[in-house]
């Protein structure tokens, strides 16, 4: 049995290991992404040694100089960001709908549909791009944004409608019926009292549509030629650029990430819903 | 609600920011059916697109009224894409310049031109010992383009501290092997046993320097070869699990490694670019039996269905020209496939480039076998039950063999 004395004890002990616990595991997430960047901004004679100093010694912009100098940075750039967003776009349109839907169906019903959504990502991607390639091409979608759009949407519709049926599920339907009762329409319910508490949920999946396209490689394989992507282009990078310029590369491709993901996060609360039914 | 509309506020100006970007693509979706244009696929780095670009390319256009679409496909990416094409039946490539350890799936799928009686076009200044690396089942699938042999880098620093000279046969590699383990505690040669493309190479290289045949696996030179690997390998570097044709560079570079085996393209990223001048190379060591190097390299060939074949026929045999093979010397130091094209290089490259000539001049080609998958696999295994692993080398080689023999009949 628990004592009080004994939770008390434990209180401390998490209180005291809190912080040392918390700069432990940012220092193992950041000191990667610090060695990227420390290799992208330092003189070779910094890194290629057998014991290259922690902190930047010889500082140097050439490496990003002359990526940013090459042409291989703002094409690709647009192509993946297009593609990305215009995905996102489209998908939240689609799923969204689609999930709420799905979500006020009966419990058993609901799970088969689910399921059946998964289903068709059972497949391992390399199996399947291949023949969607094939279609795909034949369509003339090759090297089009057109064609990696639909492609990625293939890939995150199923996961985007699974998120966003667990969100609306969170939705007590009084909501919705109060609304109705007030002289709301379904319509008027879901977009004006449904959707606006699921912000949170759709914020996710928006991140998660969002990066999944911008980091898509196996389709953008297929169906790119000559206009790259950005991890395509990445890809290159990292088999033929030197060591210095792949590091400035990485680093600059984590800059949008970081932006995007931090004007997104913003919506991701906790206890969105708490005191939605209340009073 | 304001912080719905904050959303699609957010939502609407990030959906404008695309609309602008898309507009300014220049048009991704428009089709690229302009009349004379030669998409050729190749894997190259930035520099060598730059050579491309300025030097090889323009004369080609002028000369033909053609605009040359280049593509990077790595060599691994090009039987995807073409697969891809092929079964769609809209052919997009015309013309691969493709790595010749990498020329198997494109003739098992039937992706590529027989070419056999194109086999004239081929300059009689090319060497003939170039011609037999296209040739599948007596037919002629690829032409000769450039040709390439892994040379011996080394830390001539740290070798000189040391005391030491570098090996030029393999009593004196155990002995440079074992010398740097005792004094430094870690293994300071390298081979790369990634269990891949990049072991194979290396096998080839020992088996056929002592006398064997890969494709046998069992015989007195294979037996050879592996007994010494496994004498060899506890004073490796531990960074021979990792070492491939990308990452030798870095471990030279770092000085993780002073000795080590790769491709002349470690010369640029090595010495040029990361400034690493102690790091000199030579042509390597022999065998009981002689030298010998996996010739590699890349070869051109034309895919199946491209609406473009009599003007890729025509680039390929510019390609192959004095003028294109002079340009390639020159500027990329690339080993030429012609006898008559060795321009000046420049003179800190000199020494290299007389590595890689002496290398060359012991280099044999790889077999070209449609089971090579199965070769690939059984060496790489061999090498890791042997070699890692320590077991017994002559019932593991007998093993081998016998899948061989079996891959051989399927």
């Amino acid at each position: 049995m628990v004592t009080k004395q004994d939770s008390d004890l434990l209180a401390k002990v998490i209180k005291f290991l809190f912080w040392p616990m918390a700069i432990l595991v940012m220092f193992f997430l950041l000191v990667p992404v610090y060695i990227m960047v420390k290799v992208s901004l330092s003189a070779p004679q910094d890194i290629l040694t057998q014991h290259p100093p922690f902190l930047i010694h010889n500082f140097t912009w050439n490496h990003w100089l002359k990526v940013l100098k090459s042409g291989n940075l703002w094409l690709p750039f647009q192509k993946s960001f297009v593609v990305a967003t215009i995905t996102t776009v489209i998908a939240i349109m689609v799923a969204a709908p689609a999930a709420y839907v799905i979500s006020r169906m009966p419990k058993k019903v609901r799970y088969t549909v689910i399921l059946s959504l998964f289903f068709t990502r059972m497949f391992p991607e390399v199996g399947i791009a291949l023949p969607i390639a094939v279609n795909f091409i034949k369509l003339n979608l090759l090297d089009t944004y057109t064609g990696l759009i639909l492609a990625h949407l293939v890939k995150v519709l199923p996961f985007i409608a699974w998120i966003l049926v667990g969100t609306f599920e969170t939705i007590p339907e009084d909501l919705e019926q109060a609304a109705m009762v007030d002289g709301a329409s379904r319509w008027t319910a879901l977009t004006k009292v449904v959707f606006p508490i699921s912000l949170s949920g759709i914020a996710v999946a928006a991140i998660f549509t969002w990066l999944e396209s911008w980091n898509e490689f196996t389709y953008a394989l297929y169906l790119t030629l000559s206009q790259r992507s950005l991890p395509l282009q990445t890809y290159y990078y990292v088999l033929r650029g030197d060591w210095f310029q792949s590091a400035a590369y990485s680093t600059i491709l984590t800059i949008p990430v970081a932006l995007v993901t931090f004007l997104l996060q913003r919506y991701l609360k906790s206890g969105y819903l708490s005191g939605a039914i209340k009073g | 609600m304001r912080k719905v509309k904050l959303y699609i506020k957010l939502l609407g100006a990030l959906l404008l920011l695309t609309l602008v970007l898309s507009g300014c693509s220049g048009g991704g979706d428009v089709a690229k059916e302009e009349p004379k244009v030669l998409r050729v696929s190749m894997a190259l780095a930035e520099k060598e697109w730059e050579i491309m670009r300025e030097y090889v390319f323009p004369p080609f256009e002028e000369a033909n009224n053609v605009k040359i679409e280049a593509i990077q496909v790595e060599a691994s990416d090009v039987p995807k894409k073409l697969e891809a094409m092929a079964k769609a039946g809209k052919m997009e490539i015309d013309i691969i310049t493709q790595d010749n350890m990498a020329l198997a799936p494109l003739v098992e799928k039937g992706l590529v031109e027989d070419l056999s009686e194109y086999r004239d076009r081929i300059p009689k200044e090319v060497l003939p010992s170039l011609i037999p690396v296209g040739e599948f089942n007596g037919k002629l699938y690829f032409m000769p383009y450039r040709p390439n042999v892994e040379i011996t880098f080394y830390n001539e620093k740290k070798f000189k501290e040391a005391g030491l000279t570098p090996p030029r046969n393999w009593d004196e590699l155990l002995e440079v092997a074992k010398a740097f383990k005792e004094k430094e505690g870690i293994g300071r040669v390298a081979i790369k046993g990634t269990l891949d493309g990049n072991t194979t190479c290396h096998l080839f290289d020992f088996i056929r320097s002592a006398g064997g045949d890969p494709l046998v696996l069992n015989d007195e030179g294979s037996v050879k070869a592996f007994t010494f690997l496994q004498k060899l390998y506890p004073y490796l570097s531990p960074v021979t699990k990792k070492a491939d044709w990308n990452t030798m560079n870095q471990y030279l570079a770092n000085e993780t490694v002073y000795l080590g085996q790769n491709w002349p393209f470690g010369v640029s990223v090595i010495v040029q670019d990361g400034g690493k001048k102690e790091i000199k190379a030579y042509h390597g060591w022999r065998g009981p039996v002689k030298e010998s190097h996996v010739l590699g390299g890349e070869v051109i060939g034309i895919p199946k269905g491209t609406p473009n074949k009599e003007l890729a026929l025509k680039f390929m045999e510019y390609l192959m020209s004095k003028e294109v093979q002079e340009i390639l010397v020159s500027k990329l130091a690339w080993p030429s496939c012609r006898s008559d094209a060795y321009g000046q290089v420049e003179e800190w490259q000199q020494p290299y480039f007389a590595a890689v000539n002496k290398a060359l001049a012991a280099s044999e080609p790889r077999p070209n076998v449609t089971y090579w998958a199965d070769v690939d696999k059984a060496l790489n295994d061999a090498f890791k039950e042997i070699v890692i692993e320590g077991k017994p080398v002559k019932p593991t080689l007998d093993k081998y063999h016998n899948i061989l023999e079996a891959a051989k009949k399927k």
